[in-house]
C-alpha cells in the first residue's frame, strides 16, 4: 500500500473535499476503496474549516504499531516455544496424566502347600469396607441418628460392636474412614444388597430421597488365608498389612511367592475407560507356588501330641520334628504353643516364632549318642567294653553324678547308653585322646560334622546355629558336660538331624524345608540336593542303631515308654538341666526324646522336646517317650512303612564283675 | 454491485471461461450421490463400529463382574471345603461315627504273614456331649473289625481307610493302589485345591483390574 500511494495521502485532510478526489478515483480503478462509504459522511463540521491541525507523520504511529505487534508476537513466540520445545515433556505429561488413568494391577501371592499340594497358606479376593462419614452427619441424611442406625445395620454383618462403628462413623470434618479390614465378598454382597433396599426405600414417596447406607463404600483388597489354622502355624510365618511375608516361610520366600505387580494405562473420560483408544501396561505376574517337604497329616499329629502334653505338664514349650531319614525332608516341625495365622491380634508374640529352630537350649543325654559315636568311630572301644560306673565321679572342679543315685553299675557301653550314665559317658570320651586336650578336639570335631553349632541348612529367618566353643576354650567344667549334653546349645532340628545322620548309615544329608517351587508358567522346579557329608562309618551307624534299640527295648533302659509293638524302634531319652533365660542360670529342665524307626532299616527320624515341665513327671522317657511313639506310629502309618520282622540283637546292657 | 450485472469484463471475465458452461448438469448427479454414499456410507459404518466397540465394553464389564462373581464364589466354596477336610475337623466327624485312633500298625502280607503285632483298639469312651446318636454307634464299629480281619483295630482316626488298605495289601504294587484310594478326603482337597490354583491367574488381571 504504500508504495502505490504516498503515505501523507492516506489521511485526508478534512480541509480540501475537491482535491483528493481525482487521485483516489484513480486508485479506484486499480482497487476499490476499502470503505468508501463511511469516510464520505463524516465531514468535519464546517466551523473547523480555518483550523488547519498539522498532522504528525504517520510513520511514527505505524512504527509503534509495528514495535508493539512484534512485541506481542514475540511474546507469543517465546511462549510458544516455551510450551512445545524448552517445556514440552512437562506438558505432554501433564496431559497424559488428565488424559490416561493408570492402575496398578496386583499380583497375586503364590500358595504354600504340603507335599501333597494340599494348600496351607493362598490368598483370595477380601474388601476392606470403608465410609466416607460427611453423608453420615444430619444435613447430608436428614436423620439425627444415622450413624447409629447404620451401625445397628453393619455391626451383625461385620462382627463388631455397634456402638465402635457409630463411633468412626461419626468422625468430625473426615471423608474416609476405615470401618472393617479383609471382609470376605459375600460380607461385601449383603451388605450391598442392603444398600439396594435402603435406596429402594428412599426414592419410595415419603421417603427421605436419601439412602441410609449411601455412604458405605468398599476397596478391593487381597487377604492370606490359612484353611488349617494353626496347622504348621511356626513354619508358614504370616503376612503383613501390606501382605508381604512378616515371618516364617512367607517371609524367607517372599520373593518367589510375591510376584510382579503389573500396571494397566487407558484414554479416560470421566473415569471411564475410553473402549476405542485402547489401553497398554504390563500384565501382573503371579508369584510361584511354594510345595513343602512337611506332611499336612503327620504334622498335624505331631502337633496335636506335642500341645496335649505341653498342656498337661504345664511346660513352657515343646517342640517336635519328623524328618524322613534318606532325603533329610522335614515331614513335620510342630511348635507348641502355637498360633492361629488367621487372626493374628490374638497371638501371643513370644508363640509367634518357629521355636524348634529359634530356640538354643542345652540338649542334654541325647546328645551323648555324639559322644559315643566318636569312641567307636575312634575305635576306642565297642559296645560290649565294660566300664565301672562308680556312684560319684570327680573331674576337674566337680563332683559329677548320675541321674539316680546308685551303687556301682557294672555296664557294657552300650548299657551306659541304654541307662544314660553321665559318668559312663565321660569315662568313654576320656579315651578318645590321650591327653584331656586331644579329646576334646576329637570330639568337637565330631560334633561339628554332626552339625552342632552351625546353621542347619533350612536358611530360615531367625534360625539359631545354637552354641559350640572352640574345643580350646573350653571350660574345666565343661570338657567333661559336653559328652552328655550340657555345656552347649543347639536347636531341635540340629538333634533331630544327628539321629537321621545315624539312621541313614552315617551320611548327614541336610535338613530341607521347601521341594520345590511351581512357577506362574506351571513350571516345576524342584529345590537344590542338600548336601552329603559322611559323619561316620556305615558300621558305626549300624552299632550305634543297635546300643539305641537297647535304650526301648531293654527292661534296664531308659525310653520303654516309646516301644512300638513289633517294630524295633532305636531311640534315646534325655533330661537336661535348663539354662532360665531369663535368670541365667539353671533352673528346671529340658525333657527330650529322639529315635527313629525301623532301627534296621530306618525311615523316619521323630524328635521331640519339652522346655521346663513342671507338672508332673520331667523325665525324657516319662513325657516325650508316649509322644515319641504316638507321632511314631501315625508317620510309620501314613507312609506304609512295615515291620522288617527281623529279631533285634538285644546286645548286653550289664556284666558280671566276678572273674 | 454494478460491475455483476453487465457481461464479465477484466479478471471475472477470465475467472468465468474457467466455470464449466453448456448443459453438463445431468452427468453431475450420479457423482453427486456416489460422495453422499460414500461420505454417508462411512459416517454410518463408523457409528456402527464405535457402538459395536461400545457394545463390546459392555459385554467385557458384564463378563469381568461374573468372573469376580464366580471367583468369590469358588473361594467360598473352596473355604468350605477347605474347613471340612482340615484333619482337625476329619478327627471330630470321625469321632462322631465311633472311630477311635487305632494302635500300632500291622500289616497282612499277600502270603498270610502277618508284620507287626496287631491289637484291638480301645472302646470308644462314651463321648461327654451326646452327639452320635446310639444306634448307629454299634453298627459304625463291626464292618471296620471285620474288614480289617487281622487287624482289628480300627486304626487312627484319619488313616482309617488306608491304614485298611495297607494291612490288606501289603505288597508295593498294592501298596500304591492303597495310597492313591487311601483317604478320600484329602485326595479331594488337593483336587480342589489344584482346580484352585490353576484357575486364579486367567481370573487374576479381572479381579484386580476391576
Amino acid at each position: 500500500m504504500p508504495s502505490q500511494e504516498p503515505p501523507r495521502r492516506r489521511v485526508p485532510g478534512p480541509a480540501r473535499p475537491a482535491r483528493p478526489r481525482p487521485a483516489s478515483a484513480g486508485a479506484r480503478s486499480a482497487r476499490p476503496a476499502p470503505r468508501p462509504g463511511t469516510r464520505r459522511p463524516a465531514p468535519r463540521p464546517p466551523a473547523r474549516k480555518p483550523r488547519t491541525i498539522k498532522l504528525g507523520s504517520p510513520r511514527p504511529r505505524l512504527r509503534l504499531i509495528s514495535v508493539g505487534l512484534t512485541l506481542v508476537m514475540l511474546v507469543f513466540v517465546g511462549r510458544l516455544l516455551q510450551v512445545q520445545a524448552v517445556h514440552a515433556d512437562a506438558y505432554a505429561a501433564k496431559a497424559a496424566a488428565y488424559r490416561y488413568q493408570e492402575y496398578t494391577l496386583s499380583a497375586e501371592r503364590g500358595e504354600i502347600t504340603d507335599r501333597n499340594g494340599i494348600a496351607l497358606a493362598s490368598s483370595v479376593d477380601a474388601y476392606d469396607i470403608t465410609a466416607d462419614p460427611k453423608l453420615f452427619t444430619p444435613e447430608e441424611s436428614k436423620v439425627p441418628d444415622a450413624p447409629e442406625q447404620a451401625a445397628a445395620l453393619l455391626a451383625p454383618l461385620l462382627g463388631k460392636e455397634p456402638a465402635e462403628i457409630a463411633k468412626k462413623l461419626r468422625t468430625p470434618k473426615s471423608r474416609y474412614t476405615l470401618l472393617a479390614r479383609k471382609q470376605t465378598p459375600q460380607v461385601w454382597n449383603q451388605i450391598r444388597d442392603l444398600k439396594r433396599v435402603y435406596g429402594q426405600k428412599a426414592q419410595e414417596p415419603g421417603g427421605t430421597k436419601v439412602n441410609l447406607l449411601g455412604g458405605i463404600l468398599s476397596e478391593p483388597s487381597s487377604k492370606r488365608v490359612y484353611p488349617n489354622g494353626e496347622l504348621a502355624a511356626g513354619i508358614l510365618g504370616y503376612v503383613n498389612a501390606e501382605g508381604r511375608g512378616a515371618g516364617g516361610v512367607e517371609s524367607m520366600l517372599d520373593g518367589e511367592l510375591a510376584g510382579k505387580d503389573g500396571k494397566i494405562r487407558f484414554t479416560q473420560s470421566n473415569g471411564r475407560q475410553v473402549p476405542t483408544a485402547g489401553s497398554q501396561g504390563t500384565p501382573a505376574v503371579p508369584g510361584s507356588d511354594v510345595e513343602l517337604t512337611i506332611d499336612r497329616d503327620i504334622q498335624w499329629a505331631a502337633q496335636r501330641a506335642i500341645t496335649e502334653q505341653v498342656r498337661k505338664s504345664k511346660a513352657d514349650r515343646g517342640y517336635v520334628i519328623v524328618q524322613d531319614t534318606r532325603t533329610g525332608e522335614v515331614l513335620a516341625m510342630a511348635n507348641a504353643p502355637g498360633f492361629d495365622p488367621n487372626d493374628l491380634s490374638a497371638a501371643n508374640s513370644a508363640s509367634m516364632g518357629n521355636a524348634a529352630l529359634q530356640d538354643a537350649y542345652e540338649p542334654g543325654s541325647t546328645s551323648k549318642v555324639m559322644s559315643m559315636a566318636a569312641v567307636l568311630e575312634e575305635g576306642k572301644a565297642a559296645p560290649d567294653t565294660h566300664v565301672v560306673v562308680p556312684n560319684r565321679l570327680h573331674r576337674g572342679d566337680r563332683l559329677f553324678k548320675d541321674d539316680v543315685d546308685h551303687i556301682t553299675w557294672y555296664l557294657t557301653l552300650n548299657g551306659v547308653l541304654a541307662k544314660s550314665s553321665n559318668i559312663g559317658t565321660i569315662l568313654a570320651t576320656g579315651q578318645l585322646g590321650a591327653t584331656q586336650a586331644e579329646s576334646n578336639r576329637i570330639l568337637d570335631s565330631y560334633l561339628r560334622k554332626f552339625g552342632i553349632g552351625s546353621p542347619t541348612g533350612l536358611d530360615y529367618p531367625g534360625e539359631t546355629s545354637g552354641i559350640l566353643a572352640k574345643p580350646e576354650k573350653w571350660s574345666t567344667s565343661q570338657q567333661y558336660t559336653i559328652p552328655f549334653g550340657q555345656g552347649l546349645s543347639v536347636n531341635a532340628m540340629q538333634a533331630a538331624s544327628v539321629y537321621s545322620t545315624i539312621a541313614n548309615g552315617g551320611v548327614r544329608v541336610e535338613p530341607s524345608l521347601v521341594r520345590g517351587t511351581k512357577g506362574p508358567d506351571g513350571r516345576f522346579t524342584p529345590a537344590p540336593e542338600p548336601a552329603k557329608t559322611r559323619v561316620v562309618s556305615e558300621k558305626t551307624a549300624r552299632t550305634l542303631a543297635e546300643m539305641l534299640e537297647s535304650v526301648v527295648d531293654d527292661r534296664e533302659g531308659t525310653g520303654t515308654r516309646a516301644a512300638i509293638p513289633g517294630y524295633r524302634v532305636a531311640g534315646k531319652t534325655g533330661t537336661a538341666n535348663r539354662v532360665d533365660p531369663e535368670l541365667g542360670r539353671y533352673k528346671g529342665y529340658t525333657a527330650s526324646f529322639a529315635g527313629f524307626a525301623p532301627a534296621d532299616a530306618p525311615r523316619v527320624t521323630v524328635y521331640c522336646a519339652i522346655q521346663n515341665p513342671t507338672k508332673g513327671s520331667y523325665f525324657g522317657g516319662q513325657i516325650c517317650g508316649p509322644i515319641y511313639k504316638k507321632v511314631m506310629e501315625f508317620a510309620l502309618k501314613t507312609l506304609h512303612v512295615a515291620p522288617t520282622g527281623r529279631e533285634a540283637p538285644r546286645l548286653p546292657v550289664t556284666f558280671d564283675p566276678t572273674p | 454491485m454494478s460491475p455483476a450485472k453487465g457481461p464479465l469484463k477484466g479478471r471475472a471475465a477470465r475467472l468465468g471461461r474457467l466455470m464449466p458452461s453448456g448443459p453438463s448438469s445431468a452427468a453431475r448427479t450420479p457423482f453427486v450421490l456416489l460422495v453422499v454414499v460414500l461420505l454417508g456410507g462411512g459416517l454410518i459404518s463408523l457409528l456402527l463400529l464405535n457402538s459395536a466397540l461400545n457394545q463390546g465394553s459392555f459385554k467385557l464389564r458384564e463378563l469381568k463382574d461374573r468372573t469376580t462373581e464366580l471367583t468369590d464364589e469358588e473361594q467360598a466354596l473352596q473355604r468350605d471345603v477347605d474347613a471340612h477336610a482340615a484333619p482337625d475337623a476329619l478327627e471330630r466327624a470321625a469321632r462322631r461315627l465311633g472311630m477311635v485312633p487305632g494302635g500300632s500298625p500291622a500289616f497282612l502280607g499277600p502270603d498270610g504273614k502277618v508284620l507287626g503285632v496287631p491289637s484291638a483298639a480301645p472302646s470308644p469312651e462314651p463321648s461327654p456331649t451326646p452327639v452320635p446318636a446310639p444306634p448307629t454307634e454299634p453298627p459304625a464299629a463291626p464292618p471296620a473289625t471285620s474288614v480289617a480281619g487281622t487287624d482289628p483295630a480300627p486304626t487312627d482316626q484319619l488313616q482309617q481307610q488306608s491304614a485298611l488298605d495297607t494291612s490288606v495289601a501289603g505288597t508295593d504294587p498294592a501298596r500304591t493302589d492303597a495310597a492313591s484310594e487311601a483317604d478320600p478326603a484329602a485326595g479331594t482337597a488337593a483336587d480342589t485345591t489344584a482346580s484352585g490354583a490353576t484357575v486364579p491367574p486367567t481370573t487374576l488381571p479381572t479381579t484386580s483390574g476391576r
